[in-house]
Formats: structure tokens, C-alpha cells, sequence
């Protein structure tokens, strides 16, 4: 547990050096750590290459539609201090584009991948590009905040007359299916 | 044998019934008998309403003593269990191993997903009527459903077999043309299957106004051989073609 302590003070100290990263610890296994977009394949670099994250757990994405941004989160998991690095960073939401950090992590491909179907963010220098788990799907990015999900299924589908007893009761009693 | 036939008294068949057959009386009174006590049940588990069939076909409630069975192939089964929600991509799926099943088949919806999306209402890549793209014979609607409500339903199906009333795969063959459309507003207009429904419906009398339309039109202009003939060809025959 000391060693565990130990270590991560100097993760803390590797990454106060590292320019433009603000850190914030959240606990003896996580922290999280903002960059800039230019800066973030140096910081994963050193994070893989120095500091033992060798396992890239996650990639997501967020959609800050107000901000007129995406958010990354790159989960990088070190199986030797048994801790967590989620860094961020953001980029603006047009032309939505990223470099692809495939040459550091190769599991990255495959989040990569299902981020560029998914938001429409495309990574320069991803390996596959093409379409992944929506292979019957050619309309927009579906989980950008602008893809109105309950417009497009009132359009596409039709519904069926279904009004049983129990609904109708619930229905009397001023309930009933709340959209 | 005499020159003397045989007379036996045949009653025929209603037409209420969905046969053209007068026959039907004795022969598919027989057969439905003995169909509606045999069936085989391919549950095509796309959701988890099929966490409710292991129980309802092992010791707890026992399917098989109604002749209940699970079967592995769609070619040997009766029955398509959809058993939950319908992804785009899965529906695709379920339609190919419909349309390999071999007629008389029975659908049956479990769960309240396969009747109006269930909780994937809002969901742009969920299904939400089954029965626009295939003939539903019954649907159990709950979320899920217990065994004994599955147990119920069958045992429903079987009085609708035994009754000859379970016909609605006829009606696939029938309305095509509505089925086809319906699908190909969701896979587009180049989507076709290896199995030629309207040769089938041809073959089996089950022509119907509704069979071909304006989206087997559509089929049959993208119609493609499904396996290109591709045979490699090497040595002499190669350096000709190269030539």
C-alpha cells in the first residue's frame, strides 16, 4: 500500500512537469488528467513508455453540443500500480477530426472505429474506418446530441394498438406512458 | 382388388378454414392432430426473455410433456421463438432463418419489445412491430414473461394448430409483396434472400393478388446469383486469358 502511495506521488511529480496538464487526483487509484489535444499522444507516450500503462481500457466520447466541442477520454489502466489515468481532452466539434493513437495502443483501432460510427469523429491514421456494429444504418452519427432519436423512430416506424386493461386503469387514475 | 371402388365418406373442407383442399376433413384434420403434439421450437434468443425458456423446457415446468422441444436448426423446427427485443441488424437475421423454416411454421413474440419496442421504444436501431415483417401467430406480451405465461401461449398455439387456424405463414407467401416492402424500407432496396419466395408460393398453390407488387419488382431487378462462379484458373488456361 506504501509502495502503491509512493508511486503515485510520482506520478504526480512526472506530470507536473508535462506542459499544459492539469491534474487532478481523485483518489489513490485515479487520476484525472486534462491536455491539450496537440500534447495528448506525447503524455500517452509517456504514460505507456515510462510509467508501465501498457493496457488502453477505454475510449469515449461526449458530445458537448452547447460547447460546440467533443470530449475524448483516454482510459489507460497500469497493471503495476494498480491505478488509473483518464486523460482529456477537446476538440472542436467541426471538422470533428483526431489523430488516432494506434501506433501507441493498438486496441485503440477498435474504439476508434466504433467512435467514428458513433459521433462522426474521424481518426486520422486509424487502420479500419469503415462501418462497424450499425451495418444497416446510413443516417447521421446517431448518438451526436443533434440526431433527434424520438423523431426518427416516430418517422420510421409504425406502432401498434396496444391498450390493455391494466393500462386503461392507470390511465383513469391520471398515469399512463410518459414520453 | 375388384373393379369395385371403394367408397369412403368424405366431408369437405370449410373454406373458412384456409383451404382449397376438400379433403382437408379427414387428412389435415389428422395431421393437425399430430403437428399441434410434436412441435419443435427454435427460440432465436435476441433479448433477454430467454432467460424464461431454460426453466419452462427443463424439470421445472417441462415443456415436453405438451411435445414441446427445443431444436437447434431452423430447418427441423416449427416453432421461431423471438424472445425479446429486435435490433435492425437482428431482424435481418430472423428473416433468413424464417425463411428457411420449413411450412407449416409458427411465430410467437415473447415479451413486450417485439410488440411495441418494450423499453427500445425511442431506440433508432430497434424494431417496433414484428408483425409488419413477418406473420406473427401470437404474441406474448410482459417483461418478461414467466414460464408459466410461455407454457399458456404454446398451449394456445397448439388449440389454434389443432384447429387449423394457425395459418398465418400462408399469409407470407399471400402478401409478400407488404412483407418485402417492409423490409426493404429498413435494409434497402438491394436486399434479397436465398430463398425465392415466389417460386415457393408458385410450387405451393399459396399464389396470392398480394404476392408480387411493386417491391418484388424491385427484387427481381437486383436479383444476383448468390455464390459468383468464381473457379480458379491456373497453368495454360490462365496465360491465355493473360494473353
Amino acid at each position: 500500500m506504501d509502495s502503491g502511495k509512493e508511486l503515485a506521488s510520482w506520478l504526480d511529480k512526472v506530470l507536473e512537469d508535462f506542459q499544459g496538464v492539469q491534474v487532478r487526483r481523485k483518489s489513490t487509484s485515479r487520476v484525472r488528467v486534462d491536455v491539450d489535444a496537440d500534447a495528448l499522444p506525447a503524455l500517452l507516450e509517456l504514460l505507456q513508455g515510462r510509467a508501465g500503462y501498457v493496457h488502453l481500457s477505454a475510449l469515449s466520447c461526449v458530445d458537448w453540443i452547447d460547447d460546440d466541442e467533443f470530449e475524448l477520454v483516454y482510459h489507460v489502466w497500469s497493471y503495476e500500480t494498480r491505478s488509473l489515468v483518464s486523460a482529456h481532452i477537446r476538440i472542436p466539434r467541426d471538422p470533428g477530426a483526431y489523430l488516432s493513437v494506434y501506433d501507441i495502443y493498438k486496441p485503440a483501432a477498435f474504439f476508434e472505429r466504433d467512435i467514428f460510427e458513433m459521433f462522426g469523429v474521424f481518426f486520422e491514421g486509424s487502420p479500419h474506418m469503415e462501418k462497424f456494429i450499425l451495418t444497416e444504418w446510413d443516417g447521421p452519427p446517431p448518438m451526436r446530441k443533434e440526431f433527434d432519436t424520438r423523431k426518427y423512430v416516430h418517422d420510421t416506424f409504425d406502432w401498434q394498438q396496444y391498450n390493455p386493461e391494466w393500462l386503461q386503469e392507470i390511465r383513469a387514475k391520471g398515469g399512463g406512458i410518459v414520453e | 382388388m375388384s373393379d369395385k371402388q371403394l367408397q369412403i365418406p368424405v366431408e369437405p373442407g370449410h373454406r373458412a378454414a384456409g383451404g382449397t383442399n376438400p379433403y382437408r376433413g379427414v387428412f389435415d384434420r389428422l395431421s393437425d392432430f399430430c403437428r399441434a403434439r410434436s412441435l419443435f421450437l427454435l427460440h432465436y434468443c435476441t433479448g433477454c426473455g430467454a432467460i424464461e425458456l431454460p426453466p419452462a423446457m427443463t424439470s421445472r415446468y417441462d415443456m415436453e410433456r405438451l411435445g414441446i422441444q427445443p431444436m437447434a436448426t431452423p430447418r427441423q423446427a416449427d416453432i421461431l421463438l423471438v424472445t425479446g427485443y429486435v435490433a435492425t441488424k437482428t431482424l435481418k437475421r430472423i428473416m433468413l432463418t424464417y425463411e428457411q423454416m420449413s411450412a407449416p411454421r409458427y411465430v410467437i413474440g415473447i415479451c413486450s419489445c417485439t410488440v411495441n419496442g418494450g423499453m427500445y421504444w425511442q431506440s433508432y436501431a430497434t424494431v417496433k412491430k414484428l408483425n409488419e415483417y413477418l406473420p406473427v401467430d401470437m404474441y406474448i406480451a410482459g417483461c418478461m414473461p414467466r414460464p408459466e405465461a410461455v407454457i399458456v401461449g404454446l398451449q394456445k398455439l397448439m388449440d389454434k394448430i389443432e384447429a387449423g387456424r394457425a395459418e398465418s405463414w400462408k399469409d407470407y407467401y399471400r402478401n409478400y409483396d407488404y412483407y418485402l416492402g417492409k423490409q426493404q424500407a429498413l435494409f434497402g432496396e438491394r436486399w434479397q434472400t436465398p430463398t425465392d419466395i415466389i417460386a415457393e408460393a408458385r410450387r405451393y398453390d399459396l399464389f396470392g393478388p398480394g404476392t408480387l407488387g411493386e417491391h418484388t419488382a424491385l427484387l427481381e431487378q437486383y436479383q444476383q446469383p448468390l455464390e459468383m462462379p468464381s473457379a480458379p484458373v491456373f497453368g495454360r488456361e490462365r496465360e491465355k486469358i493473360e494473353r
